[in-house]
């Protein structure tokens, strides 16, 4: 093969145009030779030669085009005289790139962030086939087993070639001499076979020590082994201490590894959980099962095949509850990205309208070069070359001129994704880690290809008149027709991202502008996490954060400090049951479950810091700490709901089946608590007294300040490091915090809006483009109706007509398209219906007031013209 | 030709030409008339036409298209020298290759040969 390429390379380079020439030439003289030895004339051989040898420019050239590499040789021919064209006309060439390199730019920077989400395939083999299996219940928002039933769908499943289980991933200490605070995943031990993972280094865990008591082994992640033990080869079989157990590491995850819940996990331990306790215990502990399909079974019909041992799972659960308890069997990536693909499909989606719309606006200039050029393509044609030839030109220059964009469009690209990840880190999974790989490189390459292609024919389809040789007029009526469909078309893609757009940023606002029942302004939140080693005890835990509290009271600016466990408005909090709340003054329920219920110990300033008005009784009081009485603050929804017409001061509760019996003292105002969009639910406070039982490992303090944060923050890490130098603290003011949560909103709601105007700039531009380009060719028109009598009124609506109806009709389509297409945004949006009037009125006035602005520019021009030189010009 | 594409023995032709058949036969004529002896693309030509007597008449327009092709495959190589007259011309010559080749398309000319007479046969007995 390598010698017959070489042999074609040197045979081709030997066939030069001279000897093709000289070759044919002989073979003329041999004609004429013949014809001379058969009895002709001189003059009359060399005639006849000529006769029937026939055209030797078409032999020549047939028998040239055999050459290896001549396509290649064309298009190195097209090129040089595309660039030559692009140099004579750089306003064009520049306008054209710098379109494309925004269109391409910004779909490679949003694929590259939705590609993770919707189609990168998920690191584990056959990973179509791995389904995440459990219960749905109202008191978690993922599918879950709890151990009474897991081992028996383990036992008795059918559809799964294998079955198991994790039970979560949570902090943990390296306590080593260099002390790190790591996130553990607890996983059985057939958790990496069921997903396909195999151990880079070392092996799984072996059965035993998947047992209580059992030896104690770990594998570690492969960022965890770079970092911390600088990929030292001989870790296997070293002893680490976690919590301060000595554990041996048994292996190294490979770089790809991931949690199928996409938790982040340095370390997986096994979880070690006693079967035969776990079978009989209740309640029991809450584990996340995985399973691999058999081949050739869907998740549906695994879930039906489930239906015997999720029965039996139902009748292990209260009966009241048991209308709630779903089963669920969906597929790994479905868990991970259930929420968040719409938003990926729509933002996907707005920036290939962009595209759409830029690629749209080169193929419309393109065509106006070209119909400003009908001239010499008609001379090139009459020169011989095939419209085959042509049409190849035309698509050389188009794919030059989309590399160059594309290639401008990397760069553009890489600027959005700093963009991007500065606007909203915690909007979507995986934003953060999105970067331009090769993936994303031929991803942009196709695009390229494809725009290139797509306007490249558009514009070839133009063929040169023979009529553009002779006549003086460059005029054209050139496809007009084809451009001012384009921009119809671009208008009304404009007009759906408008709609979208407005509807999203609109309902960003109502996010932003909602009353959150606390006050944000001036608070400051430092987040402490306690490690076990020093505080392996409540008394320890509570003496370090009584000791902080008063620290941080002494520091200037500090008007108040409070201790929760957890925050508003995020969702993460403690959880009752509402029906399994009991109360001497409330009557048995047994409706089911009753929702759940949202409850935090509070030191007494929680609801002083954050302004929570009391709306009957009071608010706990610091003498209250010391009592010997456990007090609760009921939410105005939750004393509803328990006490309905009944005064709830005074109430004896007891919240839970383990819990003492707590006093109501008072009724505080509701307060957002299920994230910003999530429906709030009923909540309660329990007073967080000065004993020990009240307090846990991990806390936030809350301060009212009148210094701002940057300010106060060093002090704030000082005090603690006073008290202990190794404790972690994370400071965050309210407004970061709330902010934080609308990430996702205003990610969407930020891009959708960019989207949508860059796509209306671009098809205002075209549409200012067609006008003015039809106006200037009806200059002589203009000039001969204004000789005639017409006025300048005439003219300005003569030539403005044109472009509103195309505004019109665009305007029409595109508004019919957005009522259709908003309804897809309906669970994106926070109070405001997909058919907002006020929001589609907007975007109509817009879009409108931008299209008549963009078209009476140039019909003003157009009524400008002298008719004495638009007469003469021609 | 064809058949042989079609079988894979052959490399398919770079160009995609419909007549593939017709020029595949021209491709064999001008390999077998060069096993003779090198010859200039006239003399080609000419044998061509003599030999089958003056029924195949080979037009420039595809003999010199046909011989370079041939060139570029390696099948045949060129050569300048002086002609018969004196005169400086291009004398193409089979190469190994190119010989191989003439055996593999001879051997598929003639199955082709053989299965059309097969296919003809019984038409012509009736007559």
């Amino acid at each position: 093969m390598m010698f017959s390429w070489w042999h074609r390379w040197r045979a081709a380079r030997r066939n030069s145009k001279s000897q093709l020439e000289e070759e044919l030439a002989f073979h003329v003289e041999q004609m004429v030779e013949a014809n001379i030895a058969a009895g002709m004339t001189p003059e009359a051989a060399q005639r006849q030669a000529r006769i029937d040898f026939g055209s030797v420019e078409g032999t020549r050239e047939s028998t040239y085009r055999q050459r290896p590499g001549w396509l290649f040789e064309t298009f190195c021919q097209d090129a040089r005289y595309a660039l030559r064209g692009f140099r004579r006309n750089p306003a064009f060439t520049a306008t054209v790139i710098a379109t494309l390199a925004l269109g391409i730019g910004a779909t490679t920077a949003v694929f590259s962030v939705v590609d993770p989400i919707l189609f990168r395939p998920l690191p584990y083999p056959h990973a179509d086939r791995l389904v995440s299996v459990g219960l749905t219940a109202p008191i978690l928002p993922e599918e879950f087993m709890l151990g009474g039933s897991y081992y028996v769908w383990r036992d008795n499943q059918k559809p799964f070639e294998a079955f198991t289980s994790e039970t979560g991933v949570s902090e943990c200490d390296l306590t080593e001499h260099n002390p790190a605070r790591i996130s553990c995943a607890r996983v059985e031990a057939s958790f990496l076979p069921t997903l396909g993972i195999a151990p880079m280094m070392g092996r799984n865990f072996l059965p035993e020590e998947d047992r209580p008591n059992g030896p104690r082994a770990a594998l570690i992640s492969y960022g965890l082994w770079q970092a911390r033990y600088g990929s030292d080869p001989t870790i296997l079989n070293r002893l680490i201490t976690i919590d301060g157990t000595p554990t041996r590491v048994v292996g190294v995850l490979p770089k790809s590894f991931e949690m199928p819940t996409l938790e982040q996990a340095d370390i997986v331990v096994p979880q070690a959980l006693d079967e035969a306790a776990e079978r009989k215990e209740s309640p029991d502990s809450v584990m996340y099962a995985f399973a691999r399909l058999k081949p050739g079974i869907s998740a549906a019909q695994a879930s039906a095949a489930l239906d015997p041992v999720f029965q039996y799972s139902l009748s292990l659960a209260p009966a009241a509850f048991r209308k709630e308890v779903h089963l669920r069997v969906r597929s790994l990536r479905d868990r991970q990205m259930q929420d968040v693909r719409l938003t990926a499909w729509v933002l996907l989606g707005a920036v290939l309208a962009v595209l759409l719309i830029a690629c749209g606006n080169v193929a419309s200039l393109m065509m106006a070069r070209g119909a400003s050029r009908e001239r010499e393509l008609a001379v090139r044609s009459a020169l011989g070359a095939s419209r085959g030839r042509l049409v190849r030109q035309t698509l050389t220059e188009a794919l030059l001129l989309s590399f160059s964009g594309a290639a401008l469009g990397w760069f553009l690209a890489e600027l959005l994704l700093h963009f991007f990840v500065a606007l909203a880190p915690a909007a979507i999974p995986f934003l953060d880690k999105a970067r331009l790989d090769l993936r994303i490189a031929g991803f942009t390459i196709l695009l390229a290809c494809l725009c290139g292609a797509a306007f490249g024919i558009l514009a070839a389809i133009q063929r040169p008149r023979p009529i553009a040789l002779v006549a003086r007029s460059t005029n054209s009526g050139g496809h007009a027709w084809l451009r001012r469909s384009m921009v119809i078309a671009q208008i009304a893609v404009s007009m759906i991202l408008l709609s979208a757009s407005t509807l999203l940023v609109r309902s960003f606002w109502n996010l932003h502008t909602q009353n959150l029942g606390i006050h944000t302004h001036a608070i400051l939140t430092a987040n402490i996490a306690l490690g076990r080693q020093g505080y392996d005890t409540a008394q320890k835990q509570m003496q370090f954060f009584t000791q902080a509290e008063a620290a941080l009271r002494r520091l200037p600016g500090v008007t108040a400090v409070a201790i929760s466990d957890s925050l508003p408005p995020a969702g993460q909090h403690r959880e009752s049951i509402l029906n399994r709340m009991i109360s001497p003054g409330r009557q048995e329920s047994s409706n089911g479950t009753g929702g759940m219920v949202a409850w935090r110990w509070v030191t007494p300033q929680y609801f002083h810091a954050l302004e929570i008005p009391m709306e009957e009784g009071q608010a706990f009081t610091e003498e209250q700490r010391t009592s010997a009485e456990h007090l609760l603050i009921l939410s105005k929804l939750l004393a509803s709901r328990l006490f309905p017409g009944k005064n709830p001061i005074g109430q004896q509760i007891r919240p839970g089946l383990e819990d003492s019996t707590y006093t109501v003292v008072g009724v505080a105002a509701n307060v957002k608590n299920s994230g910003l969009t999530g429906d709030d639910e009923p909540e309660y406070y329990r007073l967080r007294r000065n004993t020990s039982e009240d307090w846990g490992p991990s806390s936030v303090l809350i301060l009212e300040a009148s210094l701002p944060a940057q300010s106060l923050a060093p002090w704030i890490r000082s005090e603690i490091a006073h008290i202990d130098p190794t404790v972690p603290v994370e400071i965050e003011t309210m407004k970061e915090r709330v902010s934080k949560l609308a990430d996702g909103p205003r990610f969407e709601a930020a891009l959708l809006g960019f989207f949508s105007f860059t796509g209306l700039a671009m098809a205002v531009v075209g549409l200012y483009g067609l006008t003015a380009y039809i106006a200037q060719r009806r200059t002589q028109e203009i000039g001969v109706r204004m000789a005639l009598g017409a006025d300048r009124g005439n003219i300005l609506r003569l030539v403005a007509w044109e472009g509103v109806r195309l505004i019109a009709i665009g305007g029409a389509i595109g508004l019919a398209a957005a009522l259709a297409a908003t309804e897809l945004l309906r669970s994106l949006l926070f109070e405001i219906s997909p058919r907002d009037p006020a929001a589609l009125l907007g975007s109509v006035l817009l879009l409108a007031f931008v299209a008549l602005v963009a078209t009476l520019l140039p019909a003003r021009k157009a009524m400008r013209v002298d008719p004495g030189v638009a007469l003469r010009c021609e | 030709m064809l058949l042989s594409t079609a079988e894979g023995k052959m490399p398919p032709s770079a160009e995609s030409e419909s007549n593939a058949l017709l020029q595949g036969t021209l491709d064999l004529l001008i390999l077998r008339t060069l096993a003779l002896e090198p010859m200039h693309g006239w003399g080609v030509a000419q044998r061509i036409q003599q030999i089958s007597g003056e029924v195949l008449q080979i037009g420039q327009g595809s003999l010199y298209p046909a011989l370079h092709r041939l060139e570029y495959r390696g099948w045949i190589k060129a050569e300048w020298a002086n002609s018969e007259n004196n005169r400086r011309a291009k004398f193409y010559s089979l190469t190994a290759a190119g010989r191989k080749q003439l055996k593999v398309a001879l051997k598929d000319w003639d199955r082709m040969a053989n299965a059309i007479a097969q296919v003809l046969k019984p038409a012509e007995r009736p007559a």
